[in-house]
């Protein structure tokens, strides 16, 4: 077991059950951030903010729900375990959580490349659950109010600046006692006036189990801030017993046979790979079709008109959608002695004893027992849009909002924006300017690019398609990406920056090895028959050309030259991606500078569209003034944006931007800095 | 940034300004000011046409045309007399034509006056328009400027424009319009959208084929489809620029061995003798050029001393070049007898290699109406290329699906990075790509969930 491994191990086992050390009381009456949620974005951004620097306060209806997964046993995916690398390059929670609770590792689409890599792993619901808390329970400067919020405590406006508030702290809802903060991270995930829907059955609430939130806060957002806001639905299946379950009948889908772990941190995983479980894999029959179409007027989740998710259907939505077809459905273990089952892919809402007839037209279910239905969950959204590149709602100072209340959906999703929140959450409550990741540099960059330039009408999920830079924005290399950043911005612990410099150095030595090797087309040729190596330009092959080729690996390479090679072993499998990859992206790097050039161009959030004495068709006017873009880049992304609007933006920025340039040179010496707006303008840390 | 607008008048006048950060871009204008301008050609001609837009165009219709109560009915030609709005004194009979916002040209109330060609009447319109409060001359390019601004435009429809504007002959006046309704437009778009479905199958089984239902067949689909595109877009940028010889004139010299009737064939062409023609070899001793409308192109036919071999080697690589690209014409088949020259048609068609082949007799003229079909008809077929721009885009297009298959088997991330490229390059010309319109067809074809 690895070293970090160890070193958390102790804790869990010393502070189990997790319950006996809630708080019920404050030792403060200020903090600097409160964070309100215990879910996946709530945890990452007080573990965040703490380690920023904040006195930060993380409030939860239950401490006993902290690290709940809510939904699916599992953690990672295509794309989604592209951010639990950043988010663990940031030294967030849920790699190394997913570490500690894996119970069936594996790494989706291992033959499409390494930059689509995907890794993934089912978890052990109760570990993963006494990991989060234990972390939050250590964290140094992190407290946990055990309470339901009751209200926003937010300033009137400001009549210096027209529409803006700022937060000044929360009310709790049993004897009204206020707590201040400089800032509030919600993170209130389904519960922002959530319904729960079950056949026709509708009660208010976020979640099975759990009390709804109060409506003060919801009010609140609409009508105290008056900020826009939708409605979403999503929902999950009904857990069944895994001894009523004939698993016989289903296909095994065994885990990879060495588990990879999430974390950089990590070298191995806490469950050994001989202890894994495995899933299982069946289909829906014409018999689920016929069940679905029978019961639709029994159903008023999916009567409903809120957007659901298109990947993620009800068995439903799926029916109803593609017809006559078998609806491929997981049997995913919920943990290593959980006697349940969760049959991913059967998320539904209609009556309990209808799920039950529905599931039992499913051979390998056909005896099964559910113990706990499914159910849809109807929530509000907060339009991602306005929202500032930090999270921060644009009219509210020092009010940061993250995870599914943005729209999103996934904890991956959850847990980045969830981190960046509590990052940013921090950096204001310590007036330091926000700190911004672009999409040029990772997946969380391109997720709060899209959720505040371009807003969202479903649940927004992540994929590799959304990411422009994929081949650049790559699993094995968020650490090189994104911890120094981290580690300017204090988010990273010191061992974990002791760790990637002396990766970074290792790789550097590595690739600086295998430049050293260079031999002529044919000596390389002579030494490895049989790859067909081809002429170069200046008459010589380094190593790292050689590892461009498709069937050359760093092990062939190291036997062939032990000495200068083996001590890099550990690297080999990051220097084989690099080799292949860096074509790419070098080719991609003026594109990247185009964007990172766009995106520091700023637009004025005050900036009145309608009134811009430039050429602008009435409908981007519209356009503009509904997202608010923060950045050229941004409006330049917006749907229904014309290349001469966004010419004439560009020529307003410019002009804008010499007449500041004038301005400050006039002033220069009399004044020092010029407050928000220019914090914003310089907002991106150094690269 | 760095994009380039063309922007002309209409008084043929190009304005061609380069947009990016460092330089200088468009002004907003003040829009509020009634522009006008005459909008065909210069010179004499049968009909000319004068546009008027802004606000104050309906003022135009009420002081000059006499329609003071009720405005025409939009889009009518009308046959009026157009007065001089101080001196009442009639200026022209012509057709008025009445455009109101947004459905016109400009987007602005637009008003075209079809007045007879002669200059004298041209001048007379226009300085009374001229005259009429808050009416000013456009500048070069307001028109397209004003169209583009009010979105009426994108940037291939400007270009298209532009070239409409400088059609000098009939054939490039038929290519610009075929490209602003849209024949390369479709084509372009036609390419974007298969390419579109192929990375949207690409990205769908990257992003879900593993534990989702995506069939295995897609990728196969995919192979057939890059490959289709790959082949019609080389084929595409194969046609040997004449789109683009088309906008800017092609320049064709005559070469052959002396006395082979070079001479004839120029004088043949223009009608006239413009070169001397004898029968002694090496008669023409300098160039003779002469401008010519051959089947709608421009031409500049330039007629040489004869072709001969030279010792000297940039003269031999002068003659390899001028061999690559050229179409090879038989002069005085009139002196074989007929069943010779039918073994020589014959003959040449069978042999490989060759350039397209004519048989013509300068003397009798006989083959010389094919001659013109094989040298200018840039329009049969396939629509052309007729922008530069185009072709750099077009050819980052081809490039980038040759990077599909290098990685086909081997890393998809990278292959599918080269359909991606490829929209890109295309989407330079369309239109860009966004993410979202990937996901919706993936959603679209795909039963996708978990």
């Amino acid at each position: 077991m690895s070293r970090m491994l160890t070193r958390k191990l102790l804790p869990v086992r010393n502070i189990l059950p997790p319950v006996t050390k809630r708080t019920s009381h404050v030792h403060r009456q200020r903090y600097d951030v409160i964070v309100v949620g215990g879910g996946h974005a709530g945890t990452e951004a007080a573990a965040a903010a703490a380690r920023v620097g904040a006195e930060t306060l993380l409030v939860t209806q239950k401490t006993h729900t902290i690290g709940a997964l809510s939904c699916n046993p599992s953690l990672g995916g295509v794309g989604k375990g592209h951010l639990v690398r950043e988010i663990d390059a940031l030294d967030g929670l849920c790699g190394r959580a997913g570490d500690w609770a894996g119970i069936h590792f594996s790494i989706l689409n291992r033959r499409k490349g390494p930059a689509v890599w995907g890794p993934r792993a089912q978890l052990d619901r109760q570990r993963y659950r006494e990991f989060i808390q234990a972390e939050l329970l250590s964290t140094p400067r992190l407290e946990v109010l055990e309470g339901s919020v009751e209200e926003l405590l937010v300033t009137d406006p400001n009549p210096e600046e027209p529409g803006r508030h700022r937060v000044t702290g929360i009310r709790l809802a049993n004897g009204s006692r206020s707590i201040s903060a400089s800032s509030v991270v919600l993170t209130t995930g389904t519960f922002l006036s959530g319904s729960l829907f079950v056949g026709h059955t509708v009660s208010p609430g976020g979640r099975i189990g759990d009390a709804p939130s109060s409506s003060g806060l919801s009010q609140t957002l609409r009508e105290r801030l008056g900020l826009r806001v939708g409605r979403l639905r999503t929902g999950t299946p009904p857990r069944v017993l895994k001894d009523s379950v004939d698993l016989s009948l289903a296909k095994l889908h065994p885990p990879d046979s060495h588990p990879t772990p999430f974390s950089f941190m990590n070298t191995r995983t806490r469950c050994k790979p001989e202890e894994q479980l495995p899933c299982y894999l069946t289909y829906t029959t014409p018999g689920v079709e016929r069940v679905v179409r029978e019961s639709l007027h029994l159903n008023c989740h999916i009567q409903q008109d809120a957007k659901g998710p298109r990947y993620c259907p009800s068995i439903e939505s799926r029916v109803l959608r593609f017809p006559g077809r078998r609806h491929q459905v997981w049997l995913e273990p919920e943990g290593m002695t959980s006697d349940l089952l969760y049959p991913q892919g059967l998320s539904m809402t209609m009556p309990p004893d209808v799920q039950l007839r529905l599931i039992r037209e499913i051979p390998a279910m056909h005896r099964a027992e559910i113990h706990t239905p499914g159910y849809g969950v109807q929530y509000d959204y907060v339009c991602p849009t306005q929202l500032s590149p930090a999270l921060q709602v644009k009219n509210t100072q020092g009010l940061f909002l993250a995870g599914q209340i943005n729209g999103t959906t996934g904890y991956e999703e959850a847990a980045a924006q969830g981190l960046w929140a509590g990052v940013n959450a921090a950096r204001w409550a310590r007036s330091l300017p926000p700190a911004v990741l672009s999409r040029t540099e990772s997946y969380i960059g391109v997720l709060i690019d899209d959720l505040v330039s371009r807003g969202v009408n479903e649940p927004y999920r992540m994929f590799t398609s959304r990411a422009e830079f994929r081949t650049s924005l790559r699993p094995d290399n968020a650490d090189l990406r994104l911890t120094l950043k981290g580690s300017l911005l204090g988010c990273v612990s010191s061992a974990r920056r002791d760790e990637f410099l002396r990766v970074k150095l290792r790789l550097q030595d590595a690739e600086a090895a295998l430049r050293a090797l260079t031999l002529s087309p044919a000596g390389w040729r002579k030494m490895m028959p049989g790859i067909s190596v081809s002429e170069s330009k200046n008459g010589s092959l380094s190593g790292m050309d050689l590892l461009q080729y498709k069937d050359v690996s760093f092990e062939m390479l190291a036997s062939l030259f032990p000495e200068q090679l083996s001590p890099h072993m550990e690297f080999s499998e990051r220097l084989k991606i690099e080799a292949v990859y860096k074509p790419h992206c070098d080719l991609s790097k003026r594109e990247v500078e185009r964007i990172q050039k766009e995106e520091n161009m700023s637009l004025p959030q005050d900036l009145d569209y309608f009134s811009l004495p430039v050429s602008l068709s009435k409908e981007v006017r519209e356009i503009l003034d509904r997202f608010r873009p923060s950045t050229l880049g941004a409006a330049t992304r917006l749907e229904g944006m014309t290349p001469a609007a966004v010419v004439n933006l560009l020529n307003y920025v410019q002009i804008a931007e010499r007449k500041e340039r004038m301005m400050n040179r006039s002033n220069a010496g009399h004044q020092e800095g010029r407050g928000d707006d220019l914090c914003a303008r310089n907002a991106s840390l150094p690269q | 940034m760095r994009v380039t607008v063309y922007l002309f008048s209409g008084r043929n006048v190009p304005l061609c300004r380069r947009l990016s950060s460092g330089d200088g871009v468009l002004a907003g204008l003040a829009d509020a000011d009634t522009i006008f301008a005459l909008s065909s050609g210069h010179g004499r001609c049968g009909v000319a046409v004068v546009r008027i837009s802004g606000p104050a165009a309906t003022t135009a219709l009420r002081c000059m045309v006499g329609l003071r109560k009720h405005l025409p009915p939009p889009r009518t030609a009308l046959l009026r007399s157009i007065t001089d709005p101080h001196s009442k004194e009639v200026l022209d009979r012509g057709l008025v034509l009445w455009f109101p916002a947004p459905h016109s040209f400009t987007g602005e109330d637009s008003v075209e006056f079809h007045i007879h060609g002669g200059p004298a009447v041209i001048t007379a319109v226009l300085q009374a328009l001229g005259s009429v409060p808050g009416m000013r001359p456009a500048e070069a390019g307001e028109f397209t400027r004003r169209a583009f601004h009010a979105g009426k435009l994108d940037l291939t429809e400007v270009e298209g424009l532009g070239d409409l504007i400088h059609a000098e002959t009939e054939a490039q006046r038929r290519q610009a319009l075929r490209q602003m309704s849209g024949d390369l437009g479709r084509l372009y778009q036609d390419w974007s959208h298969r390419l579109k479905r192929c990375l949207a199958h690409v990205e769908a089984f990257i992003d879900f084929s593993e534990d989702e239902l995506i069939e295995d067949g897609v990728l196969d689909r995919v192979d057939i489809s890059v490959c289709d595109l790959q082949a019609e877009i080389n084929q595409h940028l194969k046609d040997e620029r004449r789109g683009e010889r088309l906008r800017s004139g092609v320049h064709v010299v005559i070469a052959g061995a002396t006395n082979a009737g070079k001479s004839s064939l120029l004088n043949t062409l223009c009608q006239r003798p413009a070169a001397i023609v004898s029968p002694i070899a090496g008669t023409t001793r300098d160039v003779v050029e002469t401008a010519l409308d051959i089947g709608g192109f421009p031409v500049l036919l330039s007629d040489t001393a004869g072709l001969r071999d030279s010792p000297d080697l940039v003269e031999q690589e002068g003659v390899r070049r001028a061999r690559e690209r050229c179409l090879l014409v038989l002069n005085k088949t009139d002196l074989l007898p007929e069943a010779q020259r039918e073994q020589l048609s014959l003959g040449l068609r069978g042999t490989s290699g060759l350039p397209p082949v004519c048989l013509i007799s300068c003397q009798t003229s006989e083959g010389l109406k094919d001659f013109l079909t094989v040298c200018a008809d840039p329009l049969s077929g396939a629509p052309t290329l007729t922008q530069a721009r185009h072709r750099a885009h077009l050819q980052q297009c081809a490039a980038a699906l040759a990077q599909y298959w290098r990685y086909r088997d081997s890393d998809l991330a990278l292959a599918a990075e080269g359909v991606r490229l490829a929209l890109t390059g295309l989407g330079r010309i369309t239109g860009r790509v966004g993410a979202e319109e990937i996901l919706d067809i993936i959603f679209k074809d795909f039963c996708i969930g978990k």
